[in-house]
C-alpha cells in the first residue's frame, strides 16, 4: 500500500509538472465560453459490484460540437454522506470508480441508493455535483437448452431488506452478444413480471471455440440506473479453417514445381560454365606444357 | 523495484494487445491506464499532433497528442506483424448509398498515418458504370485481397499477406523496386518519391501496423489499421465517417460495425447485394461495396468541398457536363 | 611456317587500330566521358534528392529508366542469339560481324541493368534481393536471368578471344609491355595445337548454344515482368515472343549502325563488305516483318475484343501519344520494310539509315508499351494532385540515359583498343577452310 502511494504521488508530480510545461507554450484560453456539463451514470456490472462513472466535458456556448474533456480533475464519490473513493478524469474527461460488491449502501425509505458525485471546484472552475437514486436489482441470465432449443432466460428481482425477493414489474431489456469491436445487439425486448425469454439464433458463429458472451442489459433505466449481466457458453457454430495457405504465389514460400524448375535450370547451365571451365585450364595445362618443353629444348 | 513491476505491467499489456484479446470493454477501462502511463514517460517527442484538454483550473491546454494517446505502447515490430491476429478473418464493408464524400475518411487516415495533405490511403473516386447510369462516390482502400499480386511479385517479401487477410508492407524490407505499384490493379499504393521531415520523427518506433514513420523510397498504403484492431477498436477510416458509411468486422464471427449499429456480415451483403470491385480480376478482395441504391444524399453534394478537390475529378464526363451547366 | 607469317602479317595489320589514337577519336572520347559525367552528376542529384527529381510520380511509377532497360537487356539477349546462331549454324559470313555482335552483348548487358538499379527506390538495400529472396516475383527471376546470362556471355566472349589473345601476344614486340603482359596472360598458353584447337571449338560450339537457351529464356523472363501483371496493356499472352522478335529488331538494326561507323572511321572496308550488310538487311526485313506483325496483332486483338480497359489505353495512345503512335509503330516498321524490300533501294547507306529508324521506332514503341499503361489502370485516375497524372521524363533521366548511351559507345571504343575487332583468327580459320576446298577441289579435278 505504501509503495502504491509513493507510485502515485511520482505520477501526480510529474503530472503537475507536466501541466506546468506545457502551460508555457500553450495559449492560455480560459473556460469562460464553455458550458460545463458533469453527469454521474452507474452501471452495475455482472460480478455485482458497481462502476460508478461521471463524465466532465465543457462545451463550448456557441459551437456545440466544440467539446473539450477536463483532464486530470479530482472527482470524489459518495453514497449519501459517505465517501466511497476519489477518482481523476481521463483525457476524455471521464473518472470511474468500481465499488465491490460487498459494499453495503445506505438506503432511503423506499429503497433507493442515492449516489453523489462531486468536483470540489477550482479558481477557473466552478464546484460540480450530480446525483442518482437507483435501486438495486438483481439481473439473473441462464442460458439452456429447452427441448434442444437454445434459450436465452432472464430473470430480475428486487431483495428488501427482509431478503424476501419481488419480481421485476417491466423493463426494457437488450440481449446482445460480444463481437471483436462492438456487441452486436440480437433482441431488443421488454422484462414483465420478472422474466423474459428468448429464441437464441442457430447460426452465430462466436470465437475460435465456438464460445459466445451473451448479454443481457438494460440501459438507463429510472429506477435502476444501467444493469448488465453475461455468460459465456459454446453455442457457436465456427469451424475452425485448419486448412492453412500452402505454397502459393503469394505466401512465403513458392509453390514446389517452381523450384524444381528453377533448380533444373539453374543446374544445367551452371554445369555447362563449370564444363567450359574445366576444358580451359585443360588448354591452359597443355600450353604449359609446350612452353616447358620449349624451354628445355633451349637448353639443351 | 517500482519500475520493475510497472514494466512487468506495461509488457502484459502489450502482449495482450499483441494476442487481440482485448474485449472492448477492457479497452475502455484501459484508456486512462494507457494516459497514465504515457505521462510517466520521460522521453516523448512531439509528434505535432495537438489535442486540446481543460485542466482542473478552467483553463484550455492543448498538448501533444503523443503525451496523453501513446501508440508503442503496443509496439509490434516489423517480425512480429508478419503473424496476424489469430483466428481473425478481417473484412470491410462499404455502404455507397450513404457517401457524400465527405472526405472525412481520407482526413482521418491522413492524421492517423501521418500523411500529407496530398497523400491519400484512401482515395474517393467518382465512378459512373455506364453513360445512364447515375454516378456515385466510391471511397477506395486498399482491398486486401485473399490473392494479392502486389504480394505475388514482390522480390523480398516486404510486403506480406497475413492470416487474418491483411496485406501490409514492412517499409523496413522495401527496396522500392515499384514492382508491387504496378500489379496493383485497385492503384492502392503510394511511394515516398522525396525525403521529408517526418520520416526523421522516431518517437514512435516504426511498425508495419501503423506504417508510421514512412521511410524514403518505400512503398505505403493503407493497412486496415491492426494497431486499432489489437485494442478492439475500429479503423481510423470507419470512426471518422460522420454517416457511418464504413463498416469493418470479423468475418469469422461474422459481425461488422460502423461504430453506430453492429450487424451480421453475410444477412448484411445477402440483404442489400454486397458485391466486390472489379470481382473478374480473380484478386478476391475483402473490401465489399453495397450498391448505391436508395441514397441518403444527392450526388451534388460530394461537390461541396475545396475548389482544387474538385478539379481531381476535372476528367469525369459528367463533371465536365456539371461544369458546362454552371453547377459548379 | 607459312601461318605464322600470315599471323604475323594480320597482328601488323591490326596493330595501328589497337594502338594509335587519332585526334578525332581523342575528341570523340572526350565528349563521350563529358556526357557520362553529367550522367554521374543527374545520378547523384538523384541519391541524395531522391526519386523526386525524376518525373515519376504514384501512377506512373516506371519511366524511360526501365525504358532503357528493356531496351539495352533486349539488345544483349538479341546480341547473343545472333551470336550464337552466328557460331553455332558455322555461317559463312560471320566473321567479320561476330565480334561486333559479341561486345554489344556483353556491354549492354552491363549498361542494361544499371538502368533498372535507377529505378529502385533504395539501392542501400540491394542485397535484400538476396537476404530475403522470393522465387514467385519475376524480378527474382530477372536478376537470376540476368547474372546467369551475363557469367554465360563473358565466357562467351572470352573463348572468342583467346585464339587472337594468343596472336597478340606472339606478334606484338612493338607493342607496350603492359599490354604484353595481358596478352600473355589471357591467352592462357593457347598455342593452336590441334587438341586445344579442337577442344576450343567443342566448348565454344556448346557455350554458342547454351547462350541461345539462355536468352530466349531470359527474354521471356524480361517480357514476363509486364505480361504477368493484371495491366490492361501489359496482360498479354504474345508479349514474351514479341519481346524475342522486338529485341533481334533493335539487335540487328544496332549492329548494322556499327557495322556502319566502324567500316567508315577504321576504314576495314575490305572485311566489312556490302555482302555483310545485304545480308544483316535481309534478315532486319524478315524481323521487321515479324515484329510488324506482332504488334499488329497485339493492337489489333485490343481493338476488336475491346475490353473497357483496352478501349481506354487504345484511346490513350490515339489522343495523347498519336504521333509517338505513329512513329514507332507505323514509320518505324514500314519505312524499314520499304527500304529493304526493294532489291534496288539496298545500300549500304540505305540499309543503315533503315536500322536507325528501326532502333529508334522500337525505343519509342517501347516507351508506348510502358508510359500510357501506367497512365490508364482499370480504375480511373481520380482524386490525385494534377502532377500526378502524367509523365515527363526530367533532364535527371534524360542525361542518365544518354550517359548509358554514351558508356556504351565508350566501352565499345575501348575494347576495340585491346583486340581487334575483327577476329584475326576467324581470317586464319577461314583461309584454312578455303585451303581445303581447294586441296579436294584439285584432288577432284586431277582424279
Amino acid at each position: 500500500m505504501k509503495s502504491l502511494n509513493y507510485k502515485y504521488t511520482i505520477i501526480t508530480s510529474l503530472i503537475i509538472a507536466f501541466l506546468f510545461s506545457f502551460n508555457l507554450f500553450a495559449q492560455e484560453e480560459d473556460a469562460s465560453n464553455y458550458r460545463m456539463r458533469f453527469n454521474l451514470k452507474t452501471i452495475k456490472q455482472h460480478d455485482n459490484s458497481r462502476l460508478l462513472e461521471a463524465s466532465f466535458i465543457g462545451q463550448n456556448k456557441k459551437d456545440r460540437k466544440d467539446r473539450i474533456p477536463v483532464f486530470d480533475a479530482e472527482i470524489a464519490f459518495y453514497n449519501g454522506t459517505d465517501l466511497l473513493g476519489i477518482a481523476k478524469t481521463s483525457n476524455e474527461g471521464i473518472a470511474q470508480l468500481i465499488v465491490p460488491e460487498n459494499q453495503i449502501y445506505t438506503t432511503d425509505e423506499d429503497g433507493y441508493i442515492n449516489f453523489i458525485a462531486k468536483f470540489e471546484g477550482s479558481d477557473g472552475l466552478d464546484e460540480e455535483e450530480d446525483d442518482i437514486q437507483v435501486k438495486d436489482l438483481f439481473l439473473e441470465l441462464n442460458l439452456e437448452e429447452i427441448d434442444s432449443v437454445k434459450t436465452v432466460l432472464v430473470t430480475a428481482f428486487t431483495i428488501d431488506s427482509l431478503g424476501v425477493k419481488t419480481p421485476l414489474e417491466e423493463a426494457d431489456l437488450i440481449i446482445s452478444i460480444n463481437g471483436m469491436i462492438s456487441k452486436m445487439i440480437l433482441e431488443e425486448g421488454t422484462i414483465e413480471d420478472g422474466e423474459f425469454e428468448f429464441e437464441f439464433p442457430t447460426d452465430i458463429p462466436g470465437d475460435a471455440n465456438g464460445d459466445i458472451m451473451v448479454y443481457s442489459i438494460i440501459e438507463d433505466n429510472d429506477d435502476f440506473g444501467n444493469l448488465i449481466q453475461q455468460k459465456s457458453i459454446n453455442w457457436g457454430t465456427f469451424k475452425t479453417e485448419s486448412v492453412k495457405d500452402g505454397n502459393t504465389l503469394w505466401s512465403e514460400a513458392a509453390p514446389i514445381w517452381m523450384y524444381i524448375v528453377l533448380t533444373i535450370l539453374l543446374v544445367g547451365v551452371w554445369a555447362n560454365y563449370v564444363y567450359t571451365a574445366i576444358n580451359l585450364f585443360k588448354i591452359k595445362k597443355e600450353g604449359q606444357e609446350i612452353a616447358l618443353a620449349a624451354e628445355k629444348e633451349l637448353e639443351q | 523495484m517500482e519500475n520493475n513491476k510497472n514494466d512487468k505491467k506495461s509488457t502484459n499489456r502489450r502482449n495482450f494487445l499483441k494476442l487481440g484479446l482485448l474485449s472492448s470493454v477492457t479497452a475502455v477501462a484501459g484508456a486512462s491506464l494507457i494516459s497514465n502511463l504515457a505521462v510517466q514517460d520521460e522521453e516523448v517527442a512531439e509528434s505535432g499532433e495537438k489535442m486540446r484538454l481543460l485542466t482542473p483550473d478552467g483553463k484550455i491546454v492543448e498538448v501533444d497528442a503523443t503525451n496523453v494517446n501513446q501508440y508503442p505502447e503496443a509496439l509490434v515490430t516489423p517480425e512480429e506483424s508478419r503473424e496476424g491476429i489469430p483466428n481473425r478473418k478481417f473484412v470491410m464493408v462499404i455502404d455507397l448509398a450513404k457517401c457524400k464524400n465527405a472526405r472525412k475518411c481520407v482526413e482521418g487516415c491522413q492524421k492517423a498515418h501521418k500523411l500529407d495533405y496530398n497523400e491519400e490511403f484512401m482515395k474517393v473516386q467518382l465512378i459512373q458504370d455506364n453513360p445512364e447510369a447515375s454516378p456515385y462516390w466510391l471511397p477506395k482502400p486498399c482491398f486486401h485481397c485473399d490473392e494479392p499480386p502486389c504480394v505475388t511479385v514482390c522480390p523480398t517479401g516486404a510486403t506480406f499477406k497475413r492470416e487474418d487477410n491483411i496485406v501490409l508492407v514492412d517499409n523496413d524490407r522495401c527496396i522500392g523496386c515499384k514492382f508491387c505499384i504496378t500489379s496493383c490493379p485497385y492503384s492502392a499504393r503510394q511511394f515516398n518519391w522525396g525525403h521529408k521531415e517526418k520520416f526523421d520523427d522516431k518517437s514512435q518506433p516504426y511498425s508495419p501496423e501503423t506504417s508510421v514513420p514512412a521511410a524514403e523510397g518505400t512503398v505505403m498504403k493503407c493497412d486496415f489499421c491492426p494497431d486499432m484492431l489489437r485494442q478492439g477498436k475500429l479503423p481510423h477510416c470507419a470512426t471518422s465517417c460522420p454517416m457511418g458509411v464504413i463498416y469493418f468486422g470479423d468475418k469469422n464471427e461474422d459481425i461488422v460495425t460502423n461504430g453506430e449499429e453492429t450487424v451480421r456480415f453475410s444477412e448484411l451483403i445477402k440483404d442489400r447485394g454486397g458485391y466486390r470491385h472489379l470481382e473478374h480480376l480473380g484478386t478476391k478482395p475483402n473490401v465489399y461495396y453495397l450498391p448505391a441504391v436508395n441514397r441518403q444524399f444527392p450526388l451534388e453534394r460530394g461537390f461541396d468541398v475545396e475548389e482544387d478537390i474538385i478539379e481531381r475529378y476535372k476528367d469525369v464526363p459528367f463533371v465536365q457536363d456539371l461544369k458546362k451547366q454552371g453547377k459548379i | 611456317m607459312n601461318l605464322e607469317n600470315r599471323k604475323r602479317e594480320l597482328a601488323r595489320e591490326f596493330s595501328p587500330m589497337l594502338e594509335k589514337t587519332t585526334k578525332t577519336s581523342k575528341i570523340w572520347i572526350g565528349f563521350l566521358i563529358a556526357v557520362i559525367l553529367v550522367g554521374v552528376y543527374a545520378f547523384f542529384v538523384q541519391l541524395f534528392k531522391g526519386h523526386i527529381v525524376t518525373g515519376m510520380r504514384d501512377n506512373v511509377v516506371w519511366g524511360i529508366y526501365i525504358i532503357n532497360f528493356i531496351f539495352f537487356v533486349c539488345l544483349s539477349y538479341s546480341g547473343a542469339f545472333i551470336s550464337g546462331v552466328l557460331h553455332f549454324f558455322k555461317t559463312p559470313w560471320k566473321n567479320s560481324v561476330s565480334r561486333i555482335v559479341e561486345i554489344i552483348t556483353v556491354l549492354s548487358l552491363i549498361v542494361g541493368p544499371i538502368f533498372i538499379l535507377l529505378c529502385i527506390g533504395r539501392l542501400d538495400r540491394l542485397h535484400y534481393l538476396f537476404i530475403y529472396p522470393r522465387i514467385q516475383s519475376p524480378i527474382t527471376w530477372d536478376i537470376i536471368a540476368i547474372m546467369t546470362d551475363l557469367i554465360g556471355c563473358f565466357i562467351y566472349l572470352y573463348l572468342t578471344f583467346i585464339p587472337d589473345f594468343a596472336i597478340l601476344r606472339d606478334h606484338s614486340e612493338n607493342a607496350s609491355k603492359w599490354r604484353q603482359k595481358v596478352y600473355k596472360y589471357l591467352a592462357i598458353g593457347y598455342q593452336d595445337t590441334p587438341t586445344q584447337r579442337e577442344k576450343l571449338h567443342k566448348i565454344t560450339r556448346t557455350m554458342s548454344a547454351m547462350v541461345i537457351a539462355l536468352a530466349i529464356v531470359a527474354y521471356s523472363v524480361l517480357a514476363w515482368i509486364f505480361s504477368l501483371t493484371l495491366q490492361p496493356g501489359w496482360n498479354s499472352s504474345i508479349f514474351a515472343p514479341y519481346f524475342i522478335i522486338a529485341g533481334l529488331y533493335s539487335g540487328i538494326s544496332v549492329i548494322i549502325i556499327a557495322m556502319y561507323l566502324i567500316r567508315k572511321y577504321y576504314h576495314l572496308e575490305h572485311y566489312i563488305r556490302k555482302v555483310h550488310f545485304i545480308g544483316a538487311g535481309i534478315v532486319l526485313l524478315v524481323i521487321s516483318l515479324l515484329f510488324g506483325y506482332f504488334t499488329f496483332s497485339e493492337y489489333f486483338s485490343r481493338w476488336f475484343s475491346h475490353k473497357l480497359s483496352d478501349a481506354n489505353l487504345l484511346n490513350t495512345l490515339f489522343t495523347r501519344y498519336f504521333w509517338m503512335f505513329i512513329f514507332a509503330n507505323y514509320i518505324g516498321v514500314l519505312v524499314p520494310i520499304a527500304i529493304l524490300f526493294f532489291k534496288k533501294l539496298r545500300t549500304i547507306k540505305s540499309i543503315t539509315f533503315a536500322a536507325v529508324i528501326a532502333v529508334i521506332g522500337l525505343w519509342f514503341n517501347r516507351y508506348l508499351i510502358v508510359v500510357p499503361t501506367l497512365e490508364s489502370p482499370y480504375l480511373p485516375i481520380q482524386d490525385t494532385r494534377e502532377e500526378f497524372v502524367h509523365y515527363t521524363a526530367t533532364w535527371i533521366e534524360w542525361s542518365l540515359s544518354f550517359a548509358g548511351v554514351a558508356a556504351f559507345i565508350l566501352f565499345f571504343i575501348l575494347i576495340m583498343k585491346l583486340v581487334p575487332v575483327i577476329p584475326m583468327s576467324g581470317i586464319i580459320d577461314n583461309e584454312r577452310e578455303q585451303k581445303k576446298v581447294k586441296k579436294s577441289f584439285k584432288k577432284i579435278v586431277t582424279e
